[in-house]
């Protein structure tokens, strides 16, 4: 067993130390002991109380005995269609507890136990076999990101190097220099994957231009959004895929230092991002004198802990320094104040691993990927009601409808689709007439008062309870909220005792009045986007399911 | 662009061009005009926090509100404090918040801002009974400190207290615990405030909004009667000079209150200015003076002890010299007596040697 001096001795020096020294004790003691937080508010000069609630902010830490290898089970929206609700109940005597969404939603239950993760059945449990790759494209169409993911070699770095990687790096740092690559990034049109869809070259440019150094590049691999689970599917197939993009964003940026933070429900994929990482710093591919170029740039691994908020750039920033993961006032954006307030490139994992291809390949090319004036592809994590469940590559553009009847094989069992979620569950329902309208990008999506967002679809055929849907869904922003803003805080709350019944109007006129003046509320005032976008869950169920409102408040009141 | 090299720049506020300079956040710039925008988790003497989304004001051009508390003003812009939006969003906002508690009324003694969330409530017309669900936070009855009420069944999160305690007494005793609705205020591992970090300097007591957290002492004159007069002094126990607001009900102390304006101390006290004024009434006060005879303190006339006092005085400058003679004044003491002090020491003694406590 390692001393506490050592684990403290390890991390201390190492840039964002708190995660890491956390994860260490936590796995040390199978709980995070008191005598742990002590040592760590010492070395690292956090005052003990700011650890104290620091540690009880993360959904995965706990200070109870044992804790670290509780048994935990999804219950997000799709696993609860697929009976994971039944199945917690049922080993709650075992001490299993529920988690959100842990981005598995198209393969069987997933359940965790300390760094393994599992797929469990009523009568079963097995470890998680390997991520399913995507299908090859069903509409035979030109792929950016996922061009080379079903290449079983591409996972090791002599794979990776034997179907064109790192070449994109090598043309960049050693032919194309900083504006030339920069100026192709600007000109593809390429967006943030992550939700925000803020262009990314005007990002890198305004870190560029930012004073102060080091500068950072942060991969936001914390894909906390239920529903989504495409950037895990990246990162693992084609880890160095990512590492590349982030060499290449790193060097428009003028960066030399570099984090991925991972979510904690990503334990096999810390494992293979880490011995991805480490056979690029062998290769030279990271740290000093990259390529010859004499570019020089670091990467640190970081694991999360639990917190679908930190997804959020700036808490995720917070957390990374050590401190209470709530999301920061901007402006300053993270682009002149990130990491210790220094200019920081925050991206998603999809937006990077979009960029090697568009160096070899050119802007106008990448650009060209989008049908009519849509610019490249977007991956869309489909899940729920339907016959392929699995991540797509597709041109942004194409019709909603044609991803699920011809790509993904349509609704199983010759039913009817009732309804789908955008944006995993922070872009709310769209009905079916609504689904089938829609083009996928964000002009049209919005146009429907909802928004693509990071790319999960769940789909839900007509014998789905929706209200039940919208509660889960209401249940978990509530479980998510950090608790720095009002609207949100008891918004998340009230929205969520509502949609079960268990509190508010007894008429359906005053539930309604009550949960639309919430919902305007947290919209215009909240102070990031959890709370912006937890009102669209109720916002369309009243749009769509007015009368299975009605009754559910009806029969909660009877 | 703001030209850093220019001092003063304009924006519109509620249709009237106004001057600010650099830096100034649009709810300074509002308080100036008296707009009277209401908030709830600002302090001024605090880093601008964005929690409690009251102070939201409309900028033309921006899609959403913007917190007045956080963004900083810039040339140009053109601002609206009370449209009937705002103001609806604003009830709305406050009915949520008194729905996580309670009860909204809250004693006056229980601290300085105690009566901000109640106040604002009645001035939007908030206590309308919407929003009813569970309530928020859980009290802290059975820590038996002598000074803080932790009443947090009446918390509204607006962590005023955490950053007082951090940014103000520099302690950083308390802090959040949990999140969402969860969220709570703490000291590690939760324990009795006793065995935290806390001075009991009370400044987090003075900033809550809600009296969830309040001043112990002062609450036991809840039910004595008078109207509270408050009188503006200064504390009286050491040299910092924090200036005190003294509050009486007829005739007895019931409490003190730090000045927000005092010069010296911006609403900070200690523990002893803050919580200790008892000794003032207490019975065991001294009220005549004592001389000790045959080994047993007994009161007489100020003139038995005076003599008393300068015979005492006179033996030891006759045994040791004057120079065995030292005076310390006490902090305590008004400046007639401290002036009269130094005098006796000087001019009747010939002697440099004397101090003050508040040096200590
Ligand atoms: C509540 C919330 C959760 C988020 N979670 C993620 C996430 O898990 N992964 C991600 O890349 N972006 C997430 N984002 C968006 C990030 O704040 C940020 O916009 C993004 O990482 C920027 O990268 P991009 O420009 O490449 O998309 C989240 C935003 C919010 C408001
Ligand atoms: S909107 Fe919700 S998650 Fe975002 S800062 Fe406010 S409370 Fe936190
Ligand atoms: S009394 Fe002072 S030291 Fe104690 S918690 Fe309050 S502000 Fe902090
Ligand atoms: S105890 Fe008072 S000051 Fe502290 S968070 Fe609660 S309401 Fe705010
Ligand atoms: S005063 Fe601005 S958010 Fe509270």
């Amino acid at each position: 067993m390692e001393s506490t001096e050592k684990i403290i001795e390890e991390w201390r020096t190492q840039p964002a130390p708190l995660l890491g020294m956390l994860h260490a004790f936590h796995e040390r003691d199978l709980k995070i002991t008191e005598e742990a937080i002590l040592a760590i508010a010492k070395a690292l000069r956090i005052p003990k109380a700011e650890l104290f609630g620091t540690v009880t902010f993360y959904d995965h830490l706990s200070m109870e005995s044992g804790s670290h290898d509780d048994l935990r089970i999804c219950t997000g929206p799709i696993c609860s269609l697929k009976g994971s609700q039944e199945i917690l109940k049922a080993m709650q005597g075992d001490g299993a507890r529920s988690m959100p969404c842990s981005g598995r939603c198209d393969v069987p239950i997933p359940a965790l136990r300390g760094n393994r993760t599992y797929q469990i059945a009523p009568d079963a449990i097995v470890p998680t076999p390997e991520t399913p790759r995507p299908i090859p494209n069903p509409g035979g169409l030109e792929e950016c990101v996922f061009a080379e993911i079903r290449d079983p070699d591409r996972k090791s770095l002599a794979g990776y190097q034997a179907s064109g990687g790192y070449l994109a790096a090598e043309k960049a740092l050693n032919d194309l220099g900083r504006e030339r690559t920069l100026a192709e990034v600007k000109a593809s049109g390429l967006a943030g994957r992550g939700g925000a869809g803020f262009p990314t070259g005007e990002k890198w440019q305004a870190v560029a231009d930012a004073q102060g150094s080091p500068k950072y590049v942060v991969c936001n691999a914390d894909e906390g959004e239920p529903g989504c689970f495409k950037d895990r599917t990246l990162l693992d197939h084609d880890p160095h895929l990512v590492i590349e993009g982030m060499i290449l964003a790193a060097f428009c940026c003028g960066a030399s230092e570099g984090f991925i933070y991972l979510r904690y429900e990503y334990p096999e994929t810390l494992k293979t991002l880490g011995q991805a990482l480490q056979e690029a710093r062998d290769a030279g591919l990271l740290g000093k004198d990259i390529l010859g170029s004499g570019y020089e740039f670091q990467i640190h691994l970081r694991r999360g802990a639990g917190a679908y908020i930190c997804g959020e750039e700036t808490s995720l920033l917070n957390s990374l320094e050590g401190k209470h993961p709530f999301p920061r006032n901007r402006p300053p954006y993270p682009v002149t104040h990130g990491f210790n307030d220094l200019p920081t490139a925050v991206n998603n994992v999809e937006t990077l691993a979009s960029v090697p291809w568009i160096v070899m390949n050119g802007a106008a090319r990448y650009a060209a990927l989008g049908l009519g004036d849509h610019k490249g592809t977007k991956l869309i994590s489909l899940s729920g009601d339907i016959e392929k469940p699995g991540n797509y590559e597709v041109p942004l553009g194409l019709p909603l409808k044609t991803l699920i009847e011809e790509w993904a094989g349509g609704i199983p069992g010759g039913k009817k689709l009732q309804a789908v979620t955008m944006a995993g569950l922070s872009g709310g329902f769209l009905g079916a007439e609504d689904a089938y309208a829609v083009t996928l990008d964000e002009p049209s999506v919005r146009a429907k008062g909802s928004f693509l967002g990071a790319g999960g679809i769940m789909i839900f055929d007509e014998t789905r309870d929706m209200v039940d849907l919208g509660r889960q869904a209401m249940a978990f922003f509530a479980h998510e909220s950090c608790g720095k803003c009002f609207p949100c805080r008891i918004g998340t709350q009230r929205l969520t005792e509502r949609l079960a019944g268990s509190a508010g109007p007894d008429t359906f006129a005053a539930w309604r009045e009550e949960v639309e003046d919430m919902g305007q509320v947290m919209k215009s005032s909240s102070a990031c986007g959890l709370g912006m976008a937890a009102p669209l869950i109720t916002e369309s169920l009243l749009r769509l399911f007015p009368d299975d409102l009605a009754s559910t408040i009806k029969k909660a009141n009877s | 662009m703001i030209d850093k090299t220019k001092n003063t720049y304009e924006l519109t506020l509620d249709g009237e061009v106004v001057a600010f300079s650099h830096g100034e956040s649009l709810f300074e710039i509002s308080e100036r005009h008296k707009k009277e925008v209401p908030t709830l988790c600002y302090d001024k003497r605090l880093d601008a926090f964005g929690g409690c989304r009251m102070c939201m004001v409309e900028v033309e051009g921006f899609r959403n509100p913007v917190a007045s508390c956080t963004t900083k003003a810039s040339p140009g812009m053109v601002v609206h404090t009370h449209t009937a939006k705002l103001e609806k969003d604003r009830k709305t906002l406050l009915e949520l918040v008194v729905s996580e508690n309670r009860q909204v009324e809250t004693p006056e003694l229980s601290g300085f801002a105690s009566q901000e969330l109640t106040q604002l409530a009645n001035r939007y017309d908030a206590i309308t009974g919407r929003f009813a669900g569970a309530k928020s936070g859980t009290s802290r009855t059975e820590d038996l400190n002598p000074f803080i009420l932790r009443d947090y069944d009446q918390c509204i999160s607006c962590y005023r207290c955490v950053r007082v305690c951090a940014e103000r007494e520099g302690d950083y005793a308390i802090n959040v615990m949990n999140r969402g609705f969860a969220t709570q205020i703490t000291t590690e591992f939760n324990s009795d405030l006793r065995e935290s970090e806390c001075t009991f300097c009370g400044q987090c007591v003075q900033t809550c909004p809600t009296g969830a957290l309040a001043d112990k002492k002062a609450l036991r004159d809840r039910k004595t009667v008078g109207d509270i007069k408050k009188t503006r002094t200064i504390c009286t126990y050491c040299g910092v000079g924090c200036s005190v607001d003294i509050m009486s009900k007829e005739d007895k102390i019931v409490g003190i209150q730090p000045a927000m304006d005092g010069p010296a101390n911006l609403g900070a006290l200690c523990v002893k200015g803050q919580f200790a004024y008892d000794f003032v009434q207490h019975d065991d006060r001294l009220t005549t003076p004592l001389v000790r005879k045959n080994g047993k303190l007994e009161p007489v006339s100020w003139t038995e002890a005076i003599d008393v006092a300068a015979k005492g005085f006179e033996k030891v400058s006759r045994d040791h010299g004057n120079e065995a003679i030292y005076a310390i004044a006490s902090g305590r003491a008004p400046h007639e007596a401290s002036y009269a002090l130094q005098k006796l020491m000087r001019a009747g003694w010939g002697l440099n040697q004397i101090d003050n406590c508040s040096r200590a």
